[in-house]
């Protein structure tokens, strides 16, 4: 059980800059997913919790005490690595064991906590065998098994999925939660699949460049984000975007960008006008466009014209990729929709579902 | 190799003759009676070099492992440098040290000592085998390192309890390759020891069967025989984990 705290955390490898600027409060016995691509820096923000790494600037408390320069094994934390990192000379029973005799708890108490954590995660008759006999499921369970007979007061989980297949990502994906829910720890989460992400936070820290642009909870992210990274990072398949010119008068305000049309709320049209400029970037959630007759256009908030570029059969819908004057938008579409490659379509959308990004800095508009 | 054993199991007269015979026609032991006969103390050469070589093996093997184990982990300003200093080491020819060694030992009255023979044979041997223990370490993912961290180890019991046993098949290869080159080396024996009770059995071998008038070529090659087995057997006993050592990154556990 642990608050965390990472307050102005800064992480330089000589010229190059890892993390800036990190901010982050963890709530206790929260679940908490750094997410974001490849090199973001979310590992790294992993490894300074964890005590791997020192920070170049910025500081890390725990319950308000600064752990700046309390060693790795005194932070009384317990990690999952991405590629296990179990001892391969040890048994699956030693491996778990391991920690427990460096406590010096009496045998007794270890065997029953490592037998009690083994029914837990249904590795019981593993015991005996070396990492290398195991699966790569097996594994996995094992590098938890690991770090939960512990009972540490912070959990970090690096990438601990990432070595499965889709399957059993899925079914992991609800153990690991079990687990946490089972245990008292904090947990810090490290991935770079936003569905991970999404399902498995309380709340998302998204990471990207070495600064984190949002936190929040999953549904704040997805509908409120902050900024373009965000927008398109969150949400399968992605958010599309469109680059219009600001039109109209200041009463009925249009954005226009060739045939794409979109008559924003008066709400949005503050903003706009707030944020001054004539070049603005409109995002639309796939699910949010619906496909509609020529007629139509008129009536309808948000019309965006384009030609089919791909579209994609996931069984029950359609994946329908377009291309517009301003960007490419992606529609997502019942299966019993008639779309053909190379058509010109036109899809409508409310102008409530728009999101508004700055042209130039992608910053959402508020 | 052939030619050795033969002739070791030759007569003194059909060994050196003019026109070799590719075999024995008489085969005897005589040669290998001699050596343990009363005129020579081969038994005790032979313990000599046993010794004096183990002891330099394992003397190398745990200086190296703590000393390769920091060029390979830590992280400081001059460890290239260190590392490739090391390594210099080992490029300067054999007889090269043997002055100052000759000086050194003199000074810490080592000098015709068998210590002081598996601190000559060390000194050479050393930077080849933190070289090589290097690259053990360098095999064992580091995740298993930081595994043991989080669990609370301190870096030595890291290195105990974790690195060591995973680098076990390294830890032989290295000692046997150590222990080899201390067997074959000539020169420092022949330099730093006077008395023949405590000479090694290359350099006995030398200094006892090279006579001025006359070469006893059967019982050199007995001895050669003798002297050449120990390092076939050492050698083909760790063959197998030399392979297993060269390919223990597949020891990972990912």
């Amino acid at each position: 059980m642990a608050r965390i705290s990472i307050r102005h955390v800064e992480k330089r490898y000589d010229d190059v800059v890892a993390l800036s600027d990190c901010n982050l409060e963890i709530g206790d016995h929260e679940f908490i997913v750094l997410v974001g691509p490849s090199g973001s820096g979310k590992t790294t923000l992993l490894r300074i919790i964890a005590g791997l790494e020192h920070v170049s600037g910025g500081e890390l408390h725990f319950d308000d005490v600064p752990v700046g320069d309390v060693d790795v094994a005194d932070r009384d934390i317990a990690m999952v690595f991405q590629n296990y990192g179990l001892y391969p000379h040890m048994s699956v029973y030693d491996n778990m064991a391991f920690g427990l005799r460096r406590r010096k708890l009496p045998s007794a108490q270890i065997d029953e906590n490592v037998r009690r954590t083994a029914r837990m995660l249904d590795i019981e008759s593993l015991l005996a065998r070396r990492p290398r006999q195991l699966s790569g499921g097996q594994r996995q369970r094992v590098a938890l098994g690991r770090a939960i007979v512990r009972d540490p007061a912070v959990f970090l989980l690096d990438e601990p999925l990432s070595n499965l297949d889709a399957h059993l990502r899925v079914q992991m994906r609800a153990e690991i939660l079990k687990v946490h829910r089972a245990v008292a720890a904090t947990a810090v989460y490290v991935t770079h699949d936003q569905i991970e992400a999404l399902t498995m936070g309380d709340r998302i820290a998204v990471m990207h460049d070495g600064r984190i642009h949002q936190v929040g909870t999953p549904a704040e992210l997805y509908d409120a984000p902050i900024d373009r990274f965000v927008a398109s990072f969150i949400g399968t398949p992605a958010m599309g975007f469109v680059d219009c010119r600001v039109a109209g008068s200041a009463s009925a305000v249009e954005l226009v960008a060739d045939a794409t049309r979109i008559r924003v709320s008066p709400k949005q049209a503050e903003a706009l006008a707030r944020a001054g400029g004539d070049r603005i970037t409109v995002g639309i959630r796939p699910e949010r466009l619906s496909m509609i007759a020529e007629a139509e256009t008129e009536r309808i908030d948000v019309a965006v014209r384009g030609s089919v570029e791909v579209v994609e059969m996931l069984g029950a819908e359609l994946y329908v990729h377009l291309s517009t004057a301003g960007g490419s938008l992606t529609a997502r579409v019942p299966r019993e929709q008639h779309v053909k490659v190379g058509e010109t379509v036109t899809f409508g959308a409310n102008a409530r579902d728009l999101h508004l990004f700055d042209h130039a800095t992608g910053t959402a508009l508020k | 190799m052939y030619w050795m054993v033969a002739t070791s199991l030759k007569t003194e007269l059909e060994a050196a003759n003019l026109h070799p015979t590719p075999w024995p026609h008489v085969a005897t032991l005589a040669n290998y009676e001699g050596l343990f006969g009363e005129s020579l103390p081969f038994a005790l050469f032979f313990a000599n070099t046993v010794g004096t070589c183990l002891a330099t093996a394992v003397v190398a093997v745990v200086i190296a492992t703590p000393a390769a184990y920091a060029l390979s982990r830590a992280r400081f300003r001059l460890r290239g440098a260190i590392a490739y200093g090391v390594l210099l080491f080992r490029m300067l020819p054999l007889v090269v040290l043997l002055a100052p060694l000759y000086l050194l030992l003199l000074d810490a009255r080592l000098l015709d000592t068998r210590v002081g023979l598996v601190v000559g044979f060390t000194t050479f041997g050393l930077p080849f085998a933190i070289w090589m223990m290097k690259s053990f370490i360098d095999a064992v993912p580091i995740e298993v390192e930081e595994a043991a961290r989080v669990d609370g180890y301190p870096r030595l019991q890291i290195l105990m309890k974790v690195v060591a046993p995973l680098i076990l098949p390294g830890l032989l290869t290295t000692g046997t390759f150590v222990f080899m080159e201390a067997w074959n080396n000539l020169i420092y024996p022949l330099t730093f020891v006077t008395t023949l009770e405590r000479q090694t059995l290359p350099a006995a071998l030398v200094l006892t069967f090279t006579g001025q008038f006359k070469t006893d070529w059967g019982g050199m090659m007995a001895a050669a025989t003798l002297t050449t087995l120990p390092l076939m057997i050492a050698f083909f006993t760790v063959q197998r984990s030399i392979v297993r050592g060269l390919t223990s990154g597949a020891l990972a556990g990912a």
